[in-house]
């Protein structure tokens, strides 16, 4: 499988990493607007070509599968000239700017039959596959209600809020906040399934440059109600995803290793209160532990999600099985996003 | 003459702007929006440009009658793709900018992180191998960074025929920066000087922004790569015996011998570590180096090229720094 990159900034690294781990795969080119950044990546992941015009790229290395990881105001017509190429897509999230952008991507993938995929990468981190586990084993019971929660600190320098260089997350609807939307959105879709309602509340809580620094949403899914929630002021940093289910309550901390979960037990009632916090206190040692060992050992470390989905997504497109991440889960999603969206700046 | 200086209000680009003033010169400082001024004390004479070299779409306009570029700016902090973004990219919009303007000349602040200091023996001179390859990357983000800054530059300069030097600063110091990585592992109040021997490329940022602004102006530097050391440089122990008597810092100094450190830093990062390159940068046998090797200095080349003589001795520059 051919691949190329195009947009070799922050998040390329990870892809990149991810891709030269993968049998049968070939990082056949990357491209970049800067040609240090273009020629530097190639230099740095034994790439054979780079590019600065995306255009070119494509008419000259023919790629069969093309990630899209530029900033996502430019995804729609990069993600369009690549399926116009003949490649299978997979685009950083957010997709697009627009739901209808997304729709006439997904409209003209599926006339070529082509896939079109979006990274959802907490979907797939190892807290979140644990848990959708114990939910498809029946562990779990019933799924009653999902809360994502993510507190990130996006005042520091060099950040979203950063009033020197504006990020380019800033001009989608709700700023920067809507870089996150998808991590939210494809979390409680996974649990709760595609939204029937929902409402959000945006506020601001800092002076900065950001329209919002808050959003709070409560969600009614296919399977059960949601609640999301981003915090800029919040701390420390933390990724919150806790899952109520009839049977037990497990909740992650997307950022770090932490998995517990208390659960009904069989036995007498006063007992279980001590047992479920034996095992959480274990659980929570391990993960301190683990969460300091991953960054000392070779791999995706916090991205172990990203790294699954990219190479289930290669696995899938080889076998011509179904992705991951299947196009309707990509609507579905972005329909949720769309419904999150502050209504006053959409317009 | 009229100086464009990036980085204008930086540790370095303050001492700059000053000693430039000082020689007479015109100075159009670039400055990042946000960027308060009031503090910096600069007369009406300065010429302002606001522009972040990340985001910034129109930059010629600053070249006007410009005659040297002085280019400080670059990233110090942040992720290695940010700080590529910033130093390497930044740097590509400027000179993309210079090379539609009459201005020919440039001064560019590169760094002794660009040199190889796992392949250097004895004495690290401008002669010295550069980390290139696979070493560059297993560098930090600011080596890397640094490196590519100093190659983007040599490109357009060659390309379009300018007069270019490159300064290679060693550990720039002064008043609020007396304290550097080299001064070894800090464990609460306990310092663990690693080498305590070893010397340090020290250049006081007085005596660094006085060949800044002599290159800038005289043609003999043209096309020149000089290294920026005040001399031998002091060792560790003593630097840092200073550091801590002059701010008042409580701190117990710890020897620890180099070859022993480097000798653990090195099998451990073969064996326990399996040359994960993610790992902090002290427990990178090149990154440790590129840190804490002992090695010797010397501003020879400036001296016989420039005439350069540090302006202000160790005594004084301690003064500069600590004396309230």
């Amino acid at each position: 499988m051919r691949v190329a990159l195009i947009g070799a900034g922050q998040i390329a690294r990870q892809h990149l990493s991810c891709l030269k781990t993968l049998p049968g795969v070939q990082i056949a080119a990357v491209c970049d607007l800067s040609p240090a950044v273009a020629e530097s990546t190639a230099e740095r992941y034994e790439v054979p070509a780079f590019f600065t015009n995306h255009a070119a790229m494509l008419a000259e290395v023919k790629p069969e599968v093309v990630h899209v990881t530029t900033p996502p105001t430019s995804h729609f017509r990069l993600a369009m000239d690549a399926l116009q190429a003949g490649a299978h897509v997979l685009v950083e999230k957010p997709a697009t700017v627009t739901l209808a952008e997304l729709e006439e991507l997904v409209r003209f993938a599926g006339e070529r039959h082509l896939a079109l995929t979006e990274d959802y990468n907490y979907v797939f981190n190892h807290g979140t596959r644990e848990i959708a586990r114990w939910v498809d084993s029946g562990a779990l019971g019933a799924v009653v209600h999902v809360e994502v929660m993510m507190a990130l600190n996006l005042f520091g320098p060099g950040g979203f809020a950063d009033p020197n260089a504006p990020h380019p997350a800033l001009t989608l609807a709700g700023g920067a906040l809507a870089d996150f939307l998808p991590h939210l959105a494809s979390l409680a879709h996974r649990f709760v399934g595609a939204h029937r309602r929902a409402h959000a509340i945006w506020t601001k809580r800092r002076p900065s440059i950001l329209p919002y620094d808050e959003m709070h949403a409560v969600i009614e899914g296919a399977r059960g109600t949601a609640a999301l929630g981003f915090s800029s002021t919040a701390q420390p940093d933390a990724f919150w995803l806790r899952v109520f289910g009839e049977r037990a309550q497990a909740s992650t901390n997307l950022f770090e290793t932490r998995l517990t979960v208390e659960r009904l037990r069989d036995g007498p009632k006063p007992l279980q209160p001590l047992l479920n916090g034996l095992e959480e206190g274990k659980a929570v040692r391990r993960a301190a532990v683990g969460t300091l060992m991953r960054k000392f050992k070779p791999g995706p470390g916090a991205y172990d999600g990203m790294w699954h989905l990219v190479a289930g997504t290669h696995e899938a497109l080889a076998r011509g099985t179904r992705l991951p991440v299947p196009v309707e889960h990509v609507l579905e999603v972005n329909r949720m996003v769309e419904a999150l969206k502050p209504v006053e700046t959409a317009q | 003459m009229r100086m464009l200086v990036t980085g204008a209000n930086g540790f370095l680009g303050r001492r700059v702007v000053a000693a430039l003033l000082a020689q007479g010169h015109t100075v159009r400082a670039l400055v990042r929006p946000a960027t308060p001024l009031e503090e910096l004390g600069w007369p009406d004479s300065v010429e302002i440009v606001r522009a972040d070299l990340r985001a910034a779409r129109e930059l010629a306009p600053a070249f006007e009658g410009v005659d040297v570029l002085i280019h400080l700016a670059a990233a110090v902090t942040g992720g290695d793709e940010a700080m590529f973004a910033s130093t390497v990219s930044g740097t590509e919009r400027l000179l993309s900018a210079m090379s539609g303007s009459g201005c020919q000349r440039m001064v560019l602040a590169s760094s002794f992180a660009v040199y190889d200091w796992s392949a250097t023996r004895g004495t690290l001179d401008e002669d010295s191998p550069l980390a290139a390859g696979a070493g560059l990357y297993a560098r930090d983000g600011y080596a890397i960074a640094k490196a590519w800054q100093e190659r983007v530059t040599r490109r357009f300069a060659a390309q379009h025929g300018w007069d270019l030097t490159v300064l290679r600063p060693g550990f720039i110091w002064g008043r609020d920066h007396g304290y550097l990585a080299a001064c070894g592992q800090k464990i609460g109040p306990v310092h663990v000087v690693i080498g305590p021997f070893s010397h340090l490329p020290l250049t006081h940022v007085d005596n660094c922004a006085d060949l800044f602004a002599r290159a800038a102006v005289d043609p003999r530097a043209a096309g020149q790569t000089l290294n920026v050391v005040d001399g031998p440089g002091e060792r560790i122990w003593g630097y840092l015996g200073s550091y801590l008597k002059g701010t008042g810092e409580r701190g117990l100094r710890v020897p620890f011998p180099y070859t022993v450190a480097i000798g653990m830093v090195r099998l451990a990062f073969a064996t326990l570590f399996k040359r994960n390159g993610k790992l902090p940068g002290l427990l990178i046998p090149c990154r440790f180096e590129a840190r804490l090797k002992p090695l010797h200095y010397t501003n020879r080349r400036a001296q016989e090229l420039l005439g350069w003589h540090p302006p202000f001795d160790h005594a004084e520059c301690l003064r500069r720094t600590y004396d309230h």
